[in-house]
């Protein structure tokens, strides 16, 4: 009971501090777990058992943490290495397409194929931040995208604000879409053992559906607003696509490295690679191919996030061994009464609003245990659950500026040109877009699965 | 006043202190550009955006709960809004203008700069009070409560960006209360100090 109160104390202390934002979050979550080790698993629980369990260190050094052969490997509780791995990669990946100037020449290279119209540009950067944040994560797609919607809102005279609100809203969209798009994803499906297809052919299937009705809805409301001139300018030049890469080689580079690594994640199910040796080996060739940028792009890796994962899964790791997850699972079980179709939309409503205000991250590496729990005891399928807390948690953070880091990143970017954007204004056209997705997501579930 | 270097002054202010009158006072003494919340027309203007939007954060402290930081990058209107007000003085200070600037922790902001001379101006409560009731129109009771109100904002505000404290006489060149000499007999001694600086 006492090692229960404890975990739970430090948890909410810890998401308390989080949403406090005075901290910087890995070191929030880094100093809680040293709290959980502490205090959890030694002085109340005298486990060393749970210590190494949670720490999970040995996971890395056995062969289904790498290659699966076909079989899913056995589920484990404690730090999820393979998404800090897999995480990591991607960061390195994502470095060297940036410094090759591969976003930048992809947004002008749409621009200048749709004549540099403001309506057309408007759709498709709608269509490509989805697509874009199906592989990569949703800040690095956002920071680009805003970016260059900014210099052409300034080149072709239009307001930039509706149009970064919609990217930000469908790279989360996007996100939703694959099992490495969105970090929630990347905790359910290296917990879960779900594979890329299992995500592309349930949530990707929801997500496309939803991305129609959210492009058709961000059009209705924004195409008047978009189609005013602000200052009245004349364009003087069109910029050329090619003026964006920075070195041609390392631009070629990084596009095949990029595809390798879409082609690999696709058919990770089938060629027996985990998404943890997928996210080393692509940060090796990477780290190879960068040449003298090497150390650019090892500074470039977000080493705060990847610390803050670890922590997170410690504290998360607390409140498993404690079985206070076991216990929320009971009374979600106890609410629904059993039934399917109130558990989903328990999920997927509860993950949906609390992400909306609370990081989604430590919210989704908490509720995979409590879904593993329900599903157990009530004899459901727990991928049913699991396409439920995904698209919870990833279109839940969509509704609010705080909700996800994409949302901050973007408000962020537009308003060092002087774009406020406030709760009100960004919440207006957000909340409407996500109570849409999330009624697509709750009727998809229960027609496809209960 | 012909100037032979750069001059910024800074002038950080209780309310109702009339720190910002005696800033006024001094931008006309020695012919300089003065900045306050103007300033932000100025963004507008060269930002193509509404001054309204800006005006509606200026100065004020970020909203807790409400904001989130991600990789430094903050969703913060308040907190965006001082930081193109930072830009912008760094900006002017790097080109070499010479100007007045009230708040906006421009002590701290230019501090790198050589040519800033930095003040804090504080007030008598009794006086702070009668000078809020006199220019706002209102009771006792409510220039108590804006006193008070206006105090607490600016003091959450610049503790945000500042390590030193608002009104710590360590950040500033000078602190000096209005109440001893009056605004004009202030504003004097302030002349008189930063002729002797610039003089230096």
């Amino acid at each position: 009971m006492a090692a229960q109160i404890a975990a739970v104390l430090i948890f909410l202390v810890m998401f308390l501090l989080i949403i406090m934002d005075k901290i910087e979050r890995h070191i929030i979550t880094l100093g809680c777990a040293v709290v959980t080790m502490v205090v959890v698993f030694g002085i109340c629980m005298h486990s060393m058992t749970a210590l190494t369990e949670t720490l999970n260190v040995a996971q890395i050094f056995t062969r289904g943490f790498w290659y699966t052969a076909g079989e899913a490997s056995e589920s484990s509780a404690g730090i999820n290495w393979a998404t800090i791995i897999f995480v990591a990669g991607m960061m390195i990946m994502v470095e060297g397409m940036a410094a090759a100037g591969f976003f930048r020449w992809l947004c002008m290279t749409i621009a200048k194929a749709v004549k540099y119209k403001v309506i057309p540009i408007f759709i498709t950067f709608m269509f490509m931040s989805s697509i874009l944040a199906m592989f990569i994560d949703s800040i690095t797609v956002i920071l680009f995208l805003a970016a260059v919607t900014l210099e052409l809102a300034d080149l072709l005279d239009f307001d930039p604000v509706p149009m970064v609100l919609a990217e930000i809203f469908c790279a989360n969209l996007g996100g939703s879409a694959t099992m490495c798009g969105d970090p929630p994803n990347i905790i359910v499906g290296t917990s879960l053992q779900l594979t890329f297809a299992d995500f592309i052919t349930n949530t990707g299937v929801l997500a496309g559906i939803s991305l129609i009705l959210v492009v058709i809805y961000y059009y209705l409301i924004f195409h008047k607003e978009l189609r005013v001139k602000r200052t009245g300018k004349v364009v003087a030049e069109y910029p050329d696509p090619k003026s964006a890469i920075t070195n041609k080689t390392s631009f070629a580079i990084s596009t095949v490295i990029f595809l390798c690594a879409v082609v690999l994640l696709v058919t990770h199910a089938q060629t027996g690679l985990t998404v943890a040796t997928i996210g080393l080996g692509i940060a090796i060739v990477t780290l190879i191919t960068s040449g003298k940028n090497i150390v650019k792009v090892i500074k470039g890796v977000d080493y705060k996030t990847l610390l803050f994962f670890i922590g997170l899964f410690v504290v998360v790791g607390g409140l498993e061994q404690t079985n206070v997850l076991k216990l929320i699972a009971e009374f979600i079980g106890s609410v629904s009464g059993g039934n399917l179709y109130v558990m989903v939309a328990i999920i997927i409503w509860v993950s949906a609003i609390a992400s909306a205000f609370v990081d989604n991250i430590p919210f989704a590496a908490t509720m995979v245990p409590v879904i593993q729990s329900l599903a157990a005891l009530n004899g459901v399928n727990i991928s049913t659950l699991a396409w439920g807390l995904s698209m919870g948690t990833d279109i839940g953070g969509s509704a609010t500026p705080i909700g996800a880091s994409a949302n901050v990143v973007g408000m962020s970017v537009i308003a060092k040109e002087g774009h406020i954007v406030g709760w009100g204004k960004y919440c207006k056209s957000a909340v409407p877009a996500t109570i849409i997705v999330m009624v697509v997501a709750t009727v998809g579930i229960w027609l496809r699965y209960c | 006043m012909e100037l032979k270097k750069q001059l910024i002054i800074s002038i950080g202010r209780e309310y109702g202190s009339g720190g910002h009158r005696i800033a006024e006072e001094l931008a006309k003494r020695f012919g300089l550009t003065f900045y306050d919340y103007h300033m932000l027309g100025e963004i507008a203007l060269d930002k193509k955006v509404d001054v309204k939007t800006l005006e509606k954060f200026d100065e004020l402290p970020k909203t807790p709960f409400f904001s989130r930081t991600v990789k430094g990058y903050s969703n913060s209107p308040q907190e965006n809004i001082a930081n193109l007000q930072f830009d912008f003085l760094r900006k002017k200070a790097d080109e070499g203008e010479s100007f007045v600037i009230v708040g906006r922790c421009a002590e701290t902001v230019l501090k790198e700069n050589p040519n800033l001379i930095s003040f804090f101006v504080l007030g008598d409560m009794q006086d702070k009070i009668e000078r809020t009731m006199q220019r706002e129109g209102v009771s006792r009771g409510e220039a108590e409560e804006l006193l008070a109100r206006h105090d607490r904002k600016r003091k959450t505000y610049h503790n945000h960006y500042c390590k030193i404290k608002w009104g710590d006489s360590r950040g500033y060149d000078v602190s000096i209360n209005s109440s001893r000499l009056g605004l004009d007999g202030t504003a004097d001694m302030m002349e008189e100090y930063i002729k002797k600086r610039i003089a230096e």
